[in-house]
């Protein structure tokens, strides 16, 4: 099993201009690691909609690749999304699901098929090209950067211990920048941001 | 009824880039004619409420999208429109199939909270689709027109209008088949 901090920092090393959406127990760690325009946090928003809003982007903005960083409880709720991936035909889109087997933020009640359900082996069944599963941060580690290049759609499955992150908010005293302006706000200002790119 | 052609000249003419959402009886014309015409790209979702988050990732990335749906996928996407169309302050125009609508109006009973009982939610002769429509968009702050025919055409146009002012989905109410 990988660490948020073994999971999130190479792919900030790697990071360059794609968009980055998050959501969950990943909205802070990832805000701790970078803040960048185009990150953005599906926070306040819809519960288990991250990896739908991400194809969004990347269906607006195929020259960029778009990286969501979804929960494994957020991807069963949408796992209809994996189809809907692929009749797109997006092939800029590299959907992490971040295994801790829990809903984290709020208190780590376990999700169902918690240690069962294999999201690699279901986007594979659902015709993505590329899917891994990693539990090993070396071999993590070794393999993000063609992963990163790969034409995707791309599903990369990491297990990671749960975590203690509480309830999201959007508020001023929240240290993640993208935390700190409202949904819309942050909405329009990525908007902006991929405008002027 | 209402010609599909029509309205796709209408989203043309908006310049809408994408249409998202799952057809319906009334919008399968619709959906054909999307299929046929370069300008715009279809997204077929497996579930209403993805139609939403596609969209507003679609808004954010610059794009210019509209949903067509059912009311039944309406009701389905509860927390997708809340979270992602109208907390996003998403101005989205969402075209939305009337099931029950003329049911309702054969038996003259009105989509009012009134109406909103267990006998006439239950009825065999209502469609509890078409009885709950208009009161939950009311109750939701949706605003919206209904359209029927080519002479409802003029809505689409305000449709948008509304949408940008208000920074908020405006829906339109599908009570014929789209031809």
């Amino acid at each position: 099993m990988l660490t948020k901090e073994q999971l999130i920092g190479p792919l900030a090393g790697l990071r360059t201009d794609e968009v980055v959406v998050t959501t969950m127990g990943i909205v802070r760690p990832w805000g701790r690691v970078s803040s960048s325009p185009l990150d953005f946090a599906s926070a306040d928003s819809a519960m288990g909609h991250a990896a739908d809003l991400a194809l969004g982007i990347a269906l607006a903005q195929p020259q960029r690749r778009v990286i969501c960083l979804n929960g494994d409880g957020s991807m069963l709720m949408s796992l209809g999304t994996l189809a809907t991936i692929i009749q797109s035909g997006a092939k800029n889109l590299i959907l992490f699901v971040v295994e801790n087997s829990t809903y984290e933020i709020i208190g780590n009640q376990p999700i169902p098929g918690a240690g069962i359900v294999d999201f690699a082996a279901m986007a594979r069944a659902a015709g993505f090209p590329h899917a891994f599963t990693f539990d090993d941060a070396k071999q993590y580690e070794s393999l993000l950067p063609n992963i990163l290049r790969l034409d995707g759609p791309v599903l990369v499955a990491v297990k990671i211990r749960p975590g203690n992150e509480g309830p999201l908010s959007r508020r001023q005293e929240e240290a993640a920048g993208y935390l700190k302006v409202s949904l819309a706000q942050s909405a329009r200002q990525l908007r902006d941001a991929l405008a002027r790119k | 009824m209402i010609q599909a052609r029509l309205i796709i000249d209408q989203l043309k003419a908006t310049q809408v880039t994408h249409a998202v959402g799952l057809p319906d009886n009334a919008t399968a014309a619709l959906w054909a004619a999307l299929r046929e015409e370069s300008s715009i790209k279809p997204i077929t979702v497996t579930r209403e409420g993805e139609a939403f988050a596609i969209a507003a990732g679609l808004w954010i990335g610059g794009a210019h999208p509209v949903v067509i749906i059912q009311n039944t996928g309406f009701f389905e996407s509860g927390d997708a429109i809340r979270g992602c169309a109208t907390r996003m302050r998403l101005p989205l125009v969402c075209f939305i199939g009337y099931r029950g609508y003329k049911k309702l109006a054969s038996i003259q009973l009105q989509p009012a909270i009134e109406n909103l009982t267990p006998d006439n939610l239950s009825r065999a002769d209502v469609d509890s689709c078409g009885l709950l429509f208009e009161p939950t968009l009311r109750a939701w702050g949706i605003p919206y027109q209904q359209i029927a025919n080519d002479t409802d055409l003029p809505k689409i146009a305000q449709a948008f209008d509304q949408a940008r002012k208000i920074e908020s989905p405006v829906a339109l109410l599908i009570t014929e088949d789209t031809v």
